[in-house]
């Protein structure tokens, strides 16, 4: 007996050094990426001549929150929680709208075999290869005809026909998951769209989960379309109202830049941190033995 | 999550989704202007101080669109302004836009493809050529000589910056000059006299040594490899970078350039200037605070006027900072001329062009707009919104106003403004051919100022008719 | 005699099953075309009324002089091409800066993320905290505040150059010399692994522990099991994110944007970027949208590479073509 207490001690040994290398290597490498968001946010506190004379360290020698204050007073009588409802409205809204929709056409292009499938998923690609700043004056010009300028809808209605890349993603997802499932659905009189609701749409809940997280950030950060289709600045979204504040020919509050800028972050880490849970669970294709 | 109940987490999410979509379009209507100043407030001074015409106006309701770039300061203040207009004239609304310099032409350029431009826009030296060009902004001589827009008070210096082909275009915001700004504590420091204004580019360079071997830091800052730079050289003998009708190079040698080139490698050799690697690794992007005297890494700096009121900010209120013109060529005449920093306009396809005309002479003629203003675009062109502001200046603003002063008495008049592929040469030949290779010392200067010949009439051939 | 009726019977029934199994799969056919049509129905109306339009008269204006503020582009046929091509200096340093970008930064971004990814698909203790900080450099993007606080690390007095004070090493300048600032938008790039790591883990995830612990039982140990389950299970995604940071990679434009402006030397000025410059601040979109129709070809060129070679190494559950 005490022969195996011996031996399960040794192992616990190995795996607490296995586990402690591990938490090291880890952290350590961890830390490295996160230094210049701690220099961000540590910044963010300090005031504004002291960022730039006293670069490396990382807490303030003046720990100050006017930068917040000011930051958060916005411009032209604009205050920043304007720009982050309409964020969070563009960002919100448009993840919602992207993600459903591009779940469904995936498994379109995914799952069911039909004339011209190839055709048009080569031009699904194509859109993804010409850069956006040749196209976005002809966009412009299709919803200044429209009448829709200076409102969320050209920020939102093309979110609403599902986007290209989240599309291929949830696409191999969706092929990853074994054919034998929707046979065995399809014995049991389910359509296509039964099919895809009822077996597909719960096995792909990490893919959009993955793409909820990227296309809720991709808005979070987009400047060119607000900057094209927003005119009154009261409808900015952050990343906008970030760049007007950094102008170079004038004198800017890098403080309270760095501020908004980290504030701006919360939201998006929220989502993350909030979501990641699902990714932890995954999905087994237990439903195979069954 | 139980994967019977995707079905109706879908729909609620639909749902809730058209919902909110419903509810978005409400948000977007052109916003009121902030409460703090009710448009709608019945207002008590008909009797405007400075705009003659006023009283004949319709009262049927105007609205206008605006659009400026700048920083955070000028919004702000332009916004106040703005409010105080509107109070004043009750049946006249304004929508603001406004972004910083980086975006401020692409959105504009857009907003011209989709016929969509602003009643009123910012303008800048740079680009009403082009945009005059393609009938975008309109001629406003006729609004000047019925008196909307009162240019009593101006020179004609400080006006026709904003001619082109001989029609007035676009009205100064406010008159700016190139210049140096020096520590006079350094200087004094070093024991190096503070240069006169006649200074030549010689002087400059014996200048920046002295400074750099008394002091350890640099001697004169980042800057001087620009296009404004380049232009002055040969200002200073009469010519200009460009010709008159804007065809082809406008200097007849190559070597004052050739020169200039030279000093900027040996002060750069010397360590005496910012070297041209960390003037692109560390002041791109960034504003003027960045400017290497504003940290006492440099005794000398390269400015605009308007920029020394945010250089004294950044640097710090008890920073002893003063003016100087340019340097001048050897045996020269001055290298300044003034230069509108900015303008309005007016887009040709404005419906009320009359009352846009009308706040245009407001903003350069009311003493209250421009108190409010606080010169922050520049020098008012009108000497009574000058005089009035004098009382209340910073020292910044104060020493803004006496070197545009001082200078106007020499400068030479206005050059011709850029003409179309003027951006392409500065974008994709001056740093790109030009001025880095020689400052990397991949080309020499005889090289280089030869490639920028040959590209420049290039370029510019396509504005021959 | 009842077996040879029985046999003609179950013949004849296993006949008729043929022809009824035939006219369904007809009938089946025709439906999933329907199906098909209608599932894809979305992207299609968008592509049609948000897509096309746009894409055809950007290809359109590659063949005009169009300054955008003129309403009238002017043809000008192969024009532009010639330029591009011939006369202009910059656009094959742009297609240099760009090229030397994929080539590098793609597979060190897409091995990291791979690394990184399985590093973090375990059970331990706080590995969702370690998540989230691998993750948090990518949230950043390209706002202003990451453009500043890379100039501020790899500028002449940043945090990179006080380590190389640390060795003894003069202080570099990581961003104005021209052998050295690609790589700091290399770095910036490889530091927001993130997005590729998220799907790497995804799709570990989603590969059945089943298939490890039969492998234990069969006595296959790490690299085995790497290899021969990990890899081939992982191979679709493995296609995705190669797929996309390839085109990505290609149209890089953000970070070059508002880190370096294309300096030095134009060592940066990647291919959207310089075709950005010239339609907007060139007044050139005629231009622009010559790169830009170049670009697709050749991305277009290089995606259906990707993907004609992942018949030979991309492994499908569902055993489906592409």
């Amino acid at each position: 007996m005490s022969q195996a207490f011996a031996l399960s001690r040794r192992k616990r040994q190995r795996t607490f050094a296995r586990s402690l290398l591990y938490h090291a290597v880890v952290a350590a490498i961890g830390f490295g990426m996160i230094y210049p968001l701690l220099w961000l946010f540590a910044s963010s506190f300090k005031s504004t001549s002291e960022i730039w004379t006293d670069i490396y360290s990382l807490l303030p020698r003046h720990f100050t929150l006017t930068n917040y204050i000011n930051g958060w007073a916005g411009f032209g009588g604009i205050s920043f929680s304007v720009f982050y409802r309409n964020s969070f409205l563009y960002a919100g809204l448009g993840t919602i709208f992207v993600v459903l929709t591009s779940a469904v056409v995936a498994y379109g292009f995914g799952r069911i075999r039909f004339v011209g499938r190839g055709f048009w998923f080569a031009c699904m690609l194509m859109t993804l290869m010409l850069p956006q700043q040749v196209t976005i004056i002809p966009q412009y010009i299709v919803f200044s005809k429209l009448d829709m300028l200076n409102t969320f809808y050209p920020l939102l209605l093309p979110r609403l026909c599902g986007q290209a890349f989240f599309i291929f993603m949830i696409m191999q997802f969706i092929r990853g998951i074994p054919k034998e499932l929707d046979e065995a659905a399809e014995i049991d009189g389910c359509g296509k769209a039964g099919i895809f609701f009822r077996i597909i749409l719960p096995l792909i809940q990490p893919a959009l989960i993955t793409a909820a997280i990227f296309s809720f950030y991709w808005s979070w950060e987009d400047f060119l379309a607000p900057l094209i289709y927003l005119n009154s600045p009261i409808l900015y979204t952050i990343s906008l109202a970030l760049r007007t504040y950094a102008d170079p020919t004038g004198s800017s509050d890098w403080g309270a830049i760095f501020a908004m800028s980290g504030l701006s972050l919360v939201p998006v880490f929220i989502v993350f941190v909030a979501f990641q849970k699902y990714l932890v669970e995954g999905i087994a294709t237990t439903g195979l033995k069954g | 999550m139980n994967r019977n109940r995707w079905p109706i987490v879908l729909s609620v999410v639909l749902v809730l989704s058209l919902a909110l979509s419903a509810c978005a379009p409400a948000a977007t209507p052109t916003p009121q202007p902030k409460p703090t100043t009710a448009a709608a407030q019945p207002t008590s001074a008909p009797a405007q101080p400075t705009t003659a015409p006023a009283p004949t106006q319709a009262q049927q309701p105007v609205e206008l669109r605006i659009v400026w770039w700048g920083s955070q300061d000028r919004h702000d203040r332009t916004i106040k302004a703005i409010n105080l207009y509107m109070q004043q004239h009750p049946n006249v609304k304004i929508t603001y836009e406004f972004v910083s310099w980086a975006d401020y032409w692409t959105k504009l350029a857009t907003q011209a493809a989709g016929n969509n431009l602003p009643d009123i826009m910012q303008q800048d030296y740079a680009y009403i050529v082009e945009y005059t060009n393609r009938n975008l902004i309109l001629p406003l001589d006729d609004y000047v000589k019925d008196g909307t827009i009162n240019l009593n008070d101006t020179t004609p210096a400080e006006v026709n910056g904003g001619r082109v082909n001989g029609k007035l275009v676009a009205i100064n915001l406010g008159s700016n000059s190139q210049c140096w700004v020096i520590d006079v504590d350094a200087f004094n420091k070093a024991g190096v006299p503070i240069p006169a204004n006649d200074w030549t580019w010689a002087d400059m360079e014996r200048t920046a040594m002295q400074l750099h071997e008394k002091l350890g830091i640099y001697g004169m800052g980042a800057g001087l490899w620009d296009e404004q730079i380049w232009g002055s050289l040969y200002l200073s003998n009469g010519e200009w970078r460009y010709n008159a009708d804007g065809t082809g190079i406008g200097y007849a040698s190559d070597q004052p350039y050739v020169d200039h080139l030279k000093m900027l490698l040996r002060l750069q050799k010397a360590g005496a200037i910012v070297p041209r690697a960390e003037d692109v690794a560390n002041y791109f992007g960034k504003s003027v605070e960045a400017q290497a005297i504003v940290s006492r890494k440099a005794a000398m700096g390269y400015i605009m006027s308007n920029q020394i009121v945010a250089v004294q900010k950044a640097a710090g209120e008890d920073r002893n900072l003063k003016l100087l013109p340019l340097p001048r060529l050897t045996g020269g005449k001055s290298a300044n001329y003034i230069k509108p920093s900015q303008f309005w306009s007016i887009a040709t396809t404005s419906k009320h062009p009359k009352e846009a005309a009308q706040f245009i002479d407001w903003f350069t003629n009311s003493i209250e707009a421009n108190q409010i203003l606080g010169a922050e675009r520049g020098v008012p062109i009108s000497s009574k919104v000058r005089d009035a502001l004098k009382p209340t200046l910073s020292k910044a603003q104060a020493e803004m106003f006496d070197y545009v002063a001082q200078v106007s008495k020499t400068a030479q008049p206005i050059p011709p403004a850029d003409p179309p592929g003027h951006s392409d040469i500065v974008g994709n030949v001056l740093y790109s051919e030009v001025a880095d290779p020689v400052a990397y010392g991949q080309i020499t200067p005889e090289q280089g100022a030869a490639i920028m010949r040959q590209e420049v009439n290039t370029i510019l051939a396509k504005n021959k008719k | 005699m009842a077996g040879r009726a029985e046999s003609t019977a179950v013949a004849a029934g296993r006949r008729g099953a043929q022809i009824l199994a035939r006219r369904t799969r007809r009938r089946n056919d025709r439906r999933h075309n329907l199906a098909g049509y209608m599932f894809i129905a979305p992207w299609l109306i968008g592509f049609f009324v948000f897509t096309v339009a746009p894409m055809a008269a950007s290809l359109y204006l590659a063949f005009t002089d169009y300054d955008i503020l003129s309403t009238v582009p002017r043809w000008v046929g192969l024009a532009n091409f010639q330029q591009m091509f011939l006369r202009d200096p910059r656009y094959w340093k742009s297609v240099q800066a760009t090229f030397y970008y994929v080539m590098i930064a793609v597979p060190m971004r897409l091995a990291f993320a791979l690394l990184v990814a399985m590093l973090l698909n375990t059970y331990r203790r706080g590995v969702s905290v370690y998540r989230a900080i691998y993750y948090a450099p990518s949230v950043v993007g390209g706002s202003v505040a990451v453009a500043v606080m890379w100039r501020q690390i790899f500028g002449t007095e940043g945090m990179l150059n006080a380590l190389t004070r640390l060795v003894g090493m003069a202080p570099i300048t990581w961003l104005g010399d021209p052998r050295t600032a690609i790589w700091t938008l290399i770095a910036l790039a490889v530091w927001q692994f993130g997005s590729p790591m998220l799907i790497f883990l995804t799709g570990l995830r989603q590969i059945p522990s089943e298939l490890y612990e039969a492998a234990s039982i069969d006595g296959a140990g790490g690299a085995d099991k790497f290899f021969k389950i990990t890899l081939p299970m992982l191979s679709p995604v493995i296609l995705f994110n190669l797929v996309m940071q390839v085109i990505s990679g290609f149209m890089v434009f953000t970070q070059a944007f508002i880190v370096t402006g294309g300096a030095p030397l134009d060592t940066t000025l990647f291919y959207a970027l310089y075709l950005y410059r010239r339609g907007f601040a060139n007044f050139q979109m005629g231009y622009a949208s010559a790169m830009a129709w170049v670009l697709l070809l050749v991305v277009a060129f290089f995606t259906a590479l990707v993907f004609k070679s992942s018949s030979y190494w991309v492994f499908y559950e569902a055993k489906e073509e592409v």
